[in-house]
């Protein structure tokens, strides 16, 4: 290599640190956004938790436990139920439709849907805004 | 003349961006460090408020009017919830604020929904081994649950739940 060769990438260095620490700091962001999601998928995952742990006992069919002491939910007060914990949630704002609740005998299912807002991907020209989180959980009581 | 060795070529490319690499590296990190300090805190504060809740609801209440203890039991639960995520006591809060049942009395009774409330207090700058600065965002997290109408240990009926 010339001297001459050598002497066009001086102070090269200079320059390429302070793009290595964007790079840094972009892939930072990014981590904090994926940790976001992450964040709210467990929400969804305890919200919906929760919902069907309540349901599965407040939702019982009262007449059909006196009458023939058959453990059935009722449907309409399973959802009733299963919308009451939702509305009561610091996440009801999030959610992208109303919880979907399945019952079936004894057992009842709960879906939901959550959105998850990005914080840095936000500043990016048509980067999306967010990711849409999904949990599911069943419940059962069990005497 | 000869050119002297070592000049000055690059560094008008270089030497004002030190520190401008300096700033946008100690400001983006100050911000990243932030922005997870308060997803790490909103883990904390949700896995308090959700076991301070399910601790209330299980718990013996002799009276539906008496649950002082189940209530002190389920905050102290739920400070154990954030000092296990390394939360100090001093920033933090885990509160009943709401035990209403379906006919909307405030009571232990069945089918009474308790919704717990706990808060932490994020620091603006937080350094190792010193600690926490100033007062920056205050992360709160909500969890209700309804006690249990059909268990033991629970004063009153299950009639009202219907």
């Amino acid at each position: 290599m010339s001297a001459a060769a050598s002497g066009r990438d001086r102070g090269s260095a200079l320059m390429l640190m302070p793009a290595g620490l964007l790079i840094v700091l972009v892939l930072a962001s990014i981590a904090v956004d994926m940790s976001l999601v992450h964040l709210r998928k467990r929400q969804a995952f305890d919200l919906a938790a929760a919902a069907a742990n309540d349901a599965a006992t407040a939702g019982v069919d009262q007449g059909e436990l006196r009458a023939t002491h058959a453990y059935l939910l009722d449907p309409e007060r399973t959802r009733a139920v299963v919308g009451d914990v939702v509305a009561a949630s610091d996440l009801a704002p999030h959610l992208v439709g109303p919880p979907v609740v399945t019952v079936s005998g004894a057992d009842v299912r709960v879906e939901l849907a959550l959105e998850a807002d990005y914080i840095f991907a936000d500043v990016v020209p048509g980067a999306p805004d967010g990711a849409v989180v999904r949990a599911t959980a069943t419940a059962r009581a069990v005497p | 003349m000869t050119r002297p060795r070592g000049d000055d070529r690059g560094q008008v490319g270089g030497i004002e961006v030190l520190p401008f690499g300096l700033l946008v590296f100690v400001v983006g990190t100050l911000l990243v460090a932030n922005a997870w300090a308060v997803v790490d805190a909103k883990l904390a504060v949700d896995a308090a408020a959700r076991e301070a809740a399910r601790h209330f609801v299980e718990a013996d209440v002799p009276d539906a009017r008496n649950f002082a203890d189940a209530e002190a039991a389920a905050r102290r639960a739920g400070y154990e919830a954030l000092a296990a995520h390394g939360r100090e006591d001093t920033r933090s809060s885990v509160e009943l604020t709401g035990l209403e049942s379906p006919d909307g009395q405030a009571g232990f009774t069945r089918c009474a929904r308790a919704t717990f409330t706990a808060s932490y207090d994020v620091p603006v700058l937080r350094l190792p081994w010193i600690g926490g600065f100033g007062s920056g965002l205050d992360v709160t997290s909500r969890h209700s649950e309804l006690i249990d109408p059909y268990r033991d240990g629970v004063p009153g009926s299950a009639e009202a739940c219907s």
